[in-house]
């Protein structure tokens, strides 16, 4: 099962970058656009002045005729095509001396400067300047639309290396991208050929990038916990069946005994045996089907806030016509109102099981306790017997899987490490220590659960 | 034949127990390493019928410990345990063959007869001494072509005296490979059973040995 990837990452980082890039040299390019624009007005405005300045003083010598004559062959030379007229002031009369080619004269109201005019439904930008006394008067112009082209012309002319300059870093960001993200395309190709059914870690001398080890490094604890578990399941499996081998071994050589018996008694005798022999059985598959269930993978354990002492009270109830029958004392001393976050079920299949091993273990005519209590730092639930108890050496050990005390001949090895499964997967601690003192001067077993406080 | 079976889990100890006295064997049954070391050092047992997932000693511990001390008992191992290391760990440690559970009483029983026989060094599963044959199979015992009827005693003390036969064994060796624990030996039991077996056998055929013991005989004194 595998999920369509959110995104690429190497797509997104090109994308931003290269939408980035764009943006930014988006503006840039306007900048330069309207400064080469700018530029370019200025310039024309500086042509206008300097051709108007020209003319006023070529025409206050009185030499006018030649220099329109060389105006107008020259013409072609000027980027923008330039309309000029000059007009005389004689005797409050104003005659135009001298217009351009084709140019069929602005109005004769101009006042010297700059202006914008409209002129025949042409937009002009004109200089007017007038000479001493004001008797000659100039005006140059270029018409706006060939100004513009000019400027915009001179424009593009910035913009073009900047155009052929952004696909080019876009491919040097892809480029880029590409070749930093390849640790993760070698990751990827790593972790997939990892063999499930012999995971190795991956190879921490080999060089990574500090954004990818950490990854590489949980990924190494995750296979070295998967392989803990697939190992810790290996060796169960092969526990389980050794376990079983000698119920059913003695289970047949106990019906062939019956079955070879000459005498009613004997074989009597090996058919209640028999009996025996699959009872112990039943309790061993069912130990083996509890622990299978107490598995977070097979059913997830919803932990609830639960009142100890109602369960242990429960449990009590429950197991007290077995003590009874036995002999055995059995005696709870609850405080109420002990809080424990924890799975019911879990926590009574717990409980059952320490009091199941003190009725079966602590003898006859023994006194089991169990007791809740509780302080700010948590929860305790005992179970104490004043059995034969175990000694210190081996207490530690009988909460593996399989492992019975010495004194054990009947039990399956496996409500302890049920216990002790429970109290890791609860958060609680499994401690195993002295119980009730005995007549002779010695202990039982005590086996409590500590629960960290809920608080 | 009286063997030593070490085995911990008492449903599977009983069964061996009985079964293997129904097949004619004589069982001492303990329960963990340490008993059975005990028990290997005061007493000789015709086998030894180990379980190695033992408390306080496991079973290769006493298997070691018997072979350090030259002692050649055939072992028989049962175990739960079917990987090849282990069964291959087992024989190179001594032990003399290996069962794995659960297993066939009558399989566990025909090997037991079958190491007592090879470590008496006998290829052939036939008792033979003179015209007498026994066969500890089928338990039965024939003097010429006529099958004798002898009790579960008498068949047990005439194996062990053929097993020796030409041998000397005193009487404390003979009881000690005749009777377990549990049994309440008459202290002139033994002398009984020899008698019966004279009946039916011939007199001359087992020779009191003054002082010491029995010896089984196929060349009768002053013969």
């Amino acid at each position: 099962m595998s999920a369509r990837p959110a995104y690429s990452l190497r797509h997104r980082l090109v994308w931003l970058l290269t939408a980035a890039l764009a943006v930014i040299w988006l503006f840039a390019a306007l900048a330069a656009y309207q400064r080469a624009h700018h530029e370019a007005d200025e310039m024309l405005d500086t042509q206008l002045t300097q051709l108007a300045e020209t003319l006023l003083a070529i025409v206050e010598g009185g030499d006018v005729k030649d220099f329109v004559k060389e105006l107008h062959e020259n013409a072609h030379t000027h980027t923008v095509p330039i309309a000029f007229e000059v007009w005389r002031e004689h005797h409050h009369r104003i005659r135009r001396l001298v217009t351009s080619a084709g140019h069929s004269g602005f109005d004769a109201e101009i006042r010297p400067g700059f202006a914008e005019i409209s002129h025949h439904g042409e937009h002009w930008r004109i200089y007017a300047v007038t000479g001493k006394d004001a008797e000659y008067r100039v005006v140059v112009g270029h018409a706006h639309a060939a100004r513009e082209r000019l400027a915009r012309e001179i424009g593009f002319s910035v913009l073009v290396p900047g155009a052929i300059a952004l696909p080019l870093m876009a491919f040097a960001v892809w480029l880029g991208v590409g070749r930093s993200l390849r640790p993760v395309d070698t990751a990827a190709r790593e972790v997939a050929a990892l063999d499930p059914q012999q995971l190795k870690p991956l190879d921490e001398a080999a060089p990574l990038p500090s954004e990818i080890a950490p990854l590489r490094s949980a990924l190494n604890a995750l296979i070295g916990r998967v392989n803990e578990a697939f190992e810790n399941e290996r060796r169960f499996t092969a526990d389980a069946a050794h376990e079983l081998r000698t119920p059913l071994a003695a289970l047949k050589v106990q019906a062939q005994v019956a079955l070879r018996a000459q005498d009613d008694a004997g074989r009597q005798r090996a058919l209640a045996q028999v009996t025996a022999g699959v009872d112990r059985m039943t309790h061993l598959v069912e130990q083996l089907l509890t622990l299978a269930r107490v598995d977070p993978a097979v059913a997830p354990s919803v932990a609830t806030l639960v009142d100890a002492a109602e369960t242990a009270a429960a449990v009590c109830a429950e197991l007290l016509p077995l003590a009874r029958q036995q002999g055995q004392t059995l005696e709870a001393e609850l405080t109420a109102g002990c809080r424990i976050a924890v799975s019911p079920a879990w926590l009574r299949i717990a409980l059952r099981n320490l009091v199941d091993n003190a009725l079966r273990y602590a003898g006859a005519a023994a006194r089991i306790e169990v007791s809740v209590t509780c302080d700010r730092n948590g929860c305790v639930l005992r179970v104490a017997d004043n059995g034969p108890g175990v000694p210190p050496d081996e207490r530690e050990r009988l909460a593996a899987r399989f492992v019975r005390g010495e004194s054990d001949s009947e039990g399956c090895g496996l409500g302890l490490s049920i216990v002790a499964r429970i109290a890791t997967l609860s958060h609680a601690r499994l401690v195993l220590g002295e119980g009730l003192p005995r007549a002779d001067g010695g202990h039982g077993l005590a086996a409590s659960l500590h629960f960290p406080s809920t608080g | 034949m009286r063997i030593l079976l070490v085995e911990d889990d008492t449903l599977l100890g009983d069964g061996l127990q009985a079964g293997l006295a129904q097949s004619g064997f004589t069982v001492d049954w303990v329960r963990d390493g340490d008993a059975a070391v005990a028990a290997l050092s005061t007493e000789r047992f015709a086998a030894l019928v180990l379980d190695l997932g033992l408390p306080r000693r496991d079973g290769l511990s006493v298997l070691r410990w018997l072979r350090e001390r030259r002692d050649a008992t055939p072992v028989l191992i049962l175990t739960a345990r079917d990987r090849v290391e282990d069964k291959v760990q087992g024989l190179d440690l001594g032990a003399d063959d290996y069962v794995l559970k659960p297993f066939d009483l009558d399989e566990v029983a025909a090997r037991l007869r079958a190491l007592v026989r090879r470590a008496h060094g006998r290829p052939e599963p036939l008792l033979t001494l003179g015209e007498i044959e026994l066969n500890p199979a089928a338990r039965t015992v024939t003097r010429g072509s006529q099958t004798v009827e002898l009790t579960g005693r008498e068949f047990d003390l005439l194996h062990v005296l053929m097993q020796n036969a030409e041998r000397v064994l005193t009487r404390r060796a003979l009881e000690e490979q005749l009777y377990s624990w549990n049994d309440a030996v008459d202290s002139n039991a033994l002398e009984v059973h020899v008698h019966h077996l004279r009946r039916k056998l011939g007199s001359e055929f087992i020779r009191t040995v003054r002082g010491v013991g029995y010896m089984a005989t196929a060349h009768p004194a002053g013969a």
